[in-house]
């Protein structure tokens, strides 16, 4: 089958000059076999595995988190541009848009749910693990969910054989209940050859934390999407991207943090490294809508460019309704600092090494914040071959 | 804090409100919309050299083909068929003030327009409608070779092969929608020239007036500021308030050559039934500086968004713009800069402010070619909420091909802070006149650029609104 | 010269952003030496530690550096870090990510380019640390990142312990730290002049951390001249009535241009 999408809508679109409103996937004759997750490992008592869940079940799941949105609507005009009416169609509101949902529905993907149950504290991370072989097109669905209180970490890991090619396409969709906390993890450690698409979709309640890390390390071409919508009050978002981009790799994302509810709070850190011919377009986007009062956010993307054939796009978004908030972005991108290179050199270490070790050094600064060590010390290698 | 206090009024604009009625004999106004017909007219009526008709046709097909951006406010309720693309006062242009027709003399009286020019500029221009009125230059400014006429003198003038060279090179017709619709009616602004070397120590201004209700401004400013010459231009707009929607499709083209400065400042103080379209680039060469400073209160709609070319090594460019989105508004405003030359710099810095339902939008893009390195460009964007029923949206985008930039950017946004609000309170301050003062300190950085009568202007201005009475 | 001085330079001028600084600097260092740089604020004393060391965005415009032997006035920072030369800087870089211990690992493998030997590396380090009154989980940290002001300038001079160089540059090390951080960085710095051959150039405004230390010479830096050198007792005499005579330019040898 050919596959065509557009995906990753900027919330409210801007010049067309900057190629930044969406991004496209177009693919020709690719052939998904393999339509199911991967059974979680290492899961903790007092969590439910359910598998092969249909999307009306999922819609039910998410039934009581929509009527709230739909209540929180007021009914005022959105941004010049506006792109929310494109993706009203979803259970959920994602980051790359409905167009997978239409995609997974079209290949009759079902999901696999993961619940904590009320009360339920897993601190040891559940693992879920792809691994593609040579010519393999997955697309896989999760719904991770944390019932009242609870508290649930998932890994979830992409790797392929060393020159693999294929199509790894993912949508993981979050619903934190009143009090619980989500930890998401992703890894991706795909072959360039592979192309890879990940959508995330998440619902925080009140008191309710969702953190997520992204490691993107490999593929030849990556959308991501992430939208998170702080619905109750005191929600929080955490989120931490590392990407590494070398080669011809393209790396297409889309951030936002919708907040509605009172005192919600969004942190979001990129920190990412462009080689050789990579292209990266970014997208984040805040979004206090009317009734957020006294909610915060920031957002701050912190790219380091070592090559002059590098392409670099960002659009950083603030959207506002609510006049008691505080949001903030900042931008630093370019190539390795006067300072930096002159300290690093004068301990002895000169610049190609100073340039590796920055390298090394933003990786891991997202890398650690990742609860297993032994996925630490996978990244870490797959860096260093790299390198 | 109580409410009474978060209620902010509209500006008092009554003394740019006043109409003057115009007796029909004394216009002459080319019926509403934009056909060939209509267009045609227009150039028999101006006298139009053959490339320039060739020129209003070409871009009136482009007009028609283009298609309305899908990114900016909402223009559905401008209908094209309701404005009129040329309206002119039956009198030629005056070089002297005595002989402006009293009604358009009292108008531009009443908004101060002559009596500026008295005290601090180097030379006036004064457009009603369609056509400049009023045109003059000291004579120790037009001594030192400087030209400042109106474009229609300039087409076919001394200078004809020069604005033949340049008219509309920057600012193609093919730009967009509104630039073609410009090409095709424009009519009236004016045009430039400061020589080698010249630097024109006070400023120069322009400042139009749209008075008839159902009108389109598009007037075309031309300057070429040449090498190591250095100016300061001002422009105002103005219009009294109708029922009906007006259209200002201006255009700007601005070329700074080696070495030159040049300094454009724009107060913008349209009436709120405003379609205010407008395109203002700058060409930019070696060395060269280009700095715009840029007020937006009026409009009901306004796309502005001054672009700077660094085409030159070492040339820069400094933009700082506030604008006040106030009841009923959508104004979108900011910046666009591309670096191609090396060495590069750019820095762009704005304040909206939104208030009583209306919306601001800054949006801005920043292009860092392959070849332009060494390139530097900051930007800051600080907008103040200061009430719950209006917007205040950032949306910048960059767009960076080399390794060798230094990129900076900083968005903010917020409200007025309880805690300063009672500082000033507990020195003594009314807690209106402590909202002022924080919301006049925001402003700063942008009206401390301004010249200081506008400074003024701006300050009350703020104040009015803020003032809630 | 009979005994090989180990820092020679000669006739050294440099600029930044065309703004010239230093003017016709004459310094020799044997290995072993001490010396004192001193000066009242502005002088450039600062900026003769960011030339020795190299900092691009000081330009050497007359003049020579020679060291251990070398020509290296034209060298990259990391050149002389190798042949072995140490700056201890004011504001030390920050970077998250990295590790100190793994950060000093680093440097230290670049300068040898020997492997390291884990083991006694980790020794050496703890025993440093323990000296510098470190707490060890410091290592583990990212470095700088967090770090108080005291604790930056110790992860400085412990990075001057591990990395042994010939020549250390000290510059302001005894900024902002009260008393007690003052004694310990020190006491650091007594360990490193232990080492039979560690010269050591301290560049300093005040005269709190001199006073454990043997001192051979001290030089005063005045708008960008040499305006004196003296032995250890001209830091007593700074120390007691300042700079004032030096900058009106009163028993001074030789410094016309300061007109």
């Amino acid at each position: 089958m050919d596959l065509k999408m557009k995906v990753n809508h900027l919330p409210a679109l801007t010049y067309r000059f900057l190629k930044s409103n969406d991004s496209e996937i177009d693919l020709k004759d690719i052939n998904i076999e393999d339509t199911v997750s991967p059974d979680p490992e290492d899961v903790p008592s007092g969590v439910t595995v359910e598998k092969n869940v249909s999307e009306a079940d999922v819609a039910k799941l998410f039934q009581a988190a929509k009527d709230k949105i739909k209540s929180k609507d007021k009914g005022l005009a959105g941004p010049n541009g506006d792109t929310f009416p494109l993706n009203k169609g979803q259970i959920i509101r994602s980051g790359m848009g409905i167009e997978v949902d239409n995609l997974m529905d079209e290949m009759k993907v079902l999901s696999t749910v993961i619940t904590a149950g009320e009360g339920v504290k897993a601190t040891e991370p559940i693992h879920i693990r792809y691994s593609l072989a040579d010519g393999d097109c997955t697309l896989g669905r999760q719904v991770i969910c944390a019932k009242k209180d609870s508290e649930i970490t998932v890994i979830m890991e992409y790797d392929s054989e060393a020159e693999a090619n294929g199509l790894l396409g993912i949508s993981t969709r979050l619903l934190a209940e009143e009090g619980a906390k989500i930890n998401l993890i992703k890894v991706q450690m795909l072959s360039e050859k592979q192309v890879h698409f990940d959508d995330i979709g998440g619902v925080v309640d009140d008191r309710a934390d969702i953190d997520v890390i992204t490691m993107q390390l490999g593929a030849g071409k990556t959308w991501h999407g992430c939208c998170v919508n702080l619905l109750g009050k005191n929600s929080v978002f955490n989120n931490h991207t590392g990407y590494l981009c070398r080669h011809e790799q393209t790396y297409d994302m889309n951030y936002i943090a919708d907040q509605y509810g009172e005192k919600t709070e969004s942190n979001m850190v990129f920190r990412g490294v462009l080689l050789d011919k990579a292209e990266k377009t970014f997208r984040g986007t805040l979004d206090f809508k009317a009734g957020s009062s006294g909610s915060v956010g920031d957002e701050q993307e912190d790219t380091l460019l070592l090559s002059p054939d590098v392409i670099n796009r960002t659009v950083p978004v603030i959207l506002c309704q609510e006049e008691d908030v505080d949001g903030r972005h900042g931008a630093t991108i370019g190539q390795l600092g006067d300072d930096t290179l002159f300290y690093m050199q004068s301990r002895g270490i000169d610049e190609d090494s100073a340039k590796k070790l920055m390298i090394r050094a933003r990786m891991e600064s997202i890398a650690r914040m990742i609860p297993d060590e032994a996925i630490i010390v996978r990244i870490q290698q797959f860096i260093r071959t790299i390198l | 804090m109580s409410d009474n206090n978060k209620t902010v009024v509209d500006i008092d604009r009554s003394v740019y409100d006043i109409k003057d009625v115009e007796n029909e004999q004394d216009f002459y106004r080319m019926e509403d919309g934009f056909t060939e017909d209509i267009v045609r007219k227009i150039s028999e009526e101006k006298h139009d050299p053959e490339w320039m008709k060739e020129f209003r046709l070409n871009s009136l097909k482009l007009y028609n083909e283009l298609e309305m951006p899908d990114w900016g406010p909402d223009t559905d309720e401008l209908d094209m068929n309701l404005i009129s693309s040329y309206v002119r006062s039956k009198t030629d242009m005056k070089g002297k003030w005595e002989d402006v027709p009293e009604d358009i003399k009292n108008t531009f009286e009443r908004l101060g327009i002559p009596e500026a020019e008295r005290e601090s500029l180097a030379g006036v221009g004064a457009q009603y409608d369609s056509e400049l009125v009023y045109h003059n230059v000291k004579d120790e400014v037009a001594d030192q070779g400087v030209v400042y006429t109106d474009m229609e003198s300039a087409l076919t003038g001394e200078y004809a092969d020069m604005v033949h060279e340049y008219f509309m090179k920057l600012v193609p017709p093919t730009d967009h929608k509104y630039a073609a619709l410009h090409g095709a009616v424009w009519s009236g602004g004016s045009f430039v020239y400061v020589p080698k070397g010249v630097k024109v120590d006070i400023p120069l201004q322009s400042y139009f007036r749209l008075n008839a209700a159902g009108a389109g401004q598009f007037e075309h400013t031309l300057i070429i500021v040449d090498e190591g010459a250095d100016l300061h231009f001002i422009e105002g707009c103005s219009a009294p308030k109708y029922n009906v929607a007006n259209l200002h499709a201006g255009c700007v083209e601005l070329f700074v050559k080696k070495n030159a400065r040049l300094r454009y400042s724009t107060i913008e103080n349209w009436s709120k039934n405003m379609y205010n379209l407008n395109t203002k680039r700058a060409l930019v060469e070696e060395g060269a500086r280009m700095e715009w400073v840029s007020g937006s209160f009026g409009s009901h709609t306004s796309y502005l968004y001054p672009m700077t070319i660094l085409k030159g090594d070492h040339s820069t460019m400094e933009y700082t713009g506030i604008t006040f989105a106030g009841k009923g508004q959508n104004l979108d405003t900011g910046a666009k800069v591309v670096h191609q030359g090396k060495y590069t710099s750019s820095l762009i810095s704005t304040k909206s402010i939104s208030k009583s339902g209306g919306i601001g939008t800054y949006r801005s893009s920043v292009i860092i070619n392959k070849e332009a390195k060494h390139a530097k460009t900051s930007v800051s964007c600080d907008s103040l909420m200061l009430d719950s029923i209006s917007r205040a949206d950032t949306i910048p985008g960059m767009d960076i091909r080399t390794d060798d930039a230094d990129v900076g950017h900083e968005a903010k946004i917020g409200r007025i802070s309880d805690e300063a609000v009672f500082y000033l309170m507990s020195r003594g301050l009314s807690e209106e006149d402590a909202r002022a003062m924080i919301v006049s300190g925001f402003a700063n950085p942008v009206s401390k650029e301004l010249p200081l009568e506008y400074a003024v202007e701006m300050n009350n201005l703020i104040k009015l609104e803020m003032s809630g009475g | 010269m009979s005994e090989q001085s180990l820092l020679q330079v000669s006739g050294l001028s440099s600029a930044v952003e065309d703004l010239p600084i230093l003017h016709d600097i004459n310094l020799t260092i044997k290995a072993g030496e001490t010396h004192v740089l001193m000066g009242p604020n502005g002088a450039g004393k600062s900026t003769l530690g960011y030339t020795l060391m190299g900092n691009p965005h000081y330009k050497v415009t007359g003049g020579s550096i020679i060291f251990d032997g070398q020509d290296i006035t034209n060298d990259s920072p990391d050149k002389r870090a190798k042949a072995g030369m140490f700056l201890s800087f004011q504001n030390p870089l920050e970077v998250p990510g990295i590790s100190l211990g793994s950060f000093i690992r680093n440097a230290y493998h670049e300068q040898t380019g020997k492997p390291v030997k884990l083991l006694q590396y980790k020794k050496q380090l703890a025993e440093a640390m323990d000296l510098l009154t470190m707490d060890g989980s410091y290592a583990d940290r990212d470095l700088n990142v967090g770090f108080s002001g005291g604790e930056k300038k110790k992860a400085e001079i412990l990075q001057m312990l591990m990395l042994n160089p010939k020549l250390a540059i000290l510059d302001e090390t005894d900024s902002g730290l009260d008393v007690d951080a003052v004694r310990t960085v020190s006491k650091g710095i007594q360990e490193y002049q232990k080492k039979k051959d560690g010269a050591l150039l301290i560049i300093t405004h005040s005269t709190k951390i001199l006073e454990a230390l043997h001192v051979d010479y001290t030089h005063v830096l005045v708008k960008g001249h040499i305006v004196t050198t003296g032995d250890g007792s001209l830091v007593e005499e700074i120390n007691e009535h300042g700079f004032e005579k030096y900058v009106r330019c009163e028993g001074c040898d030789g410094c016309s241009p300061l007109k």
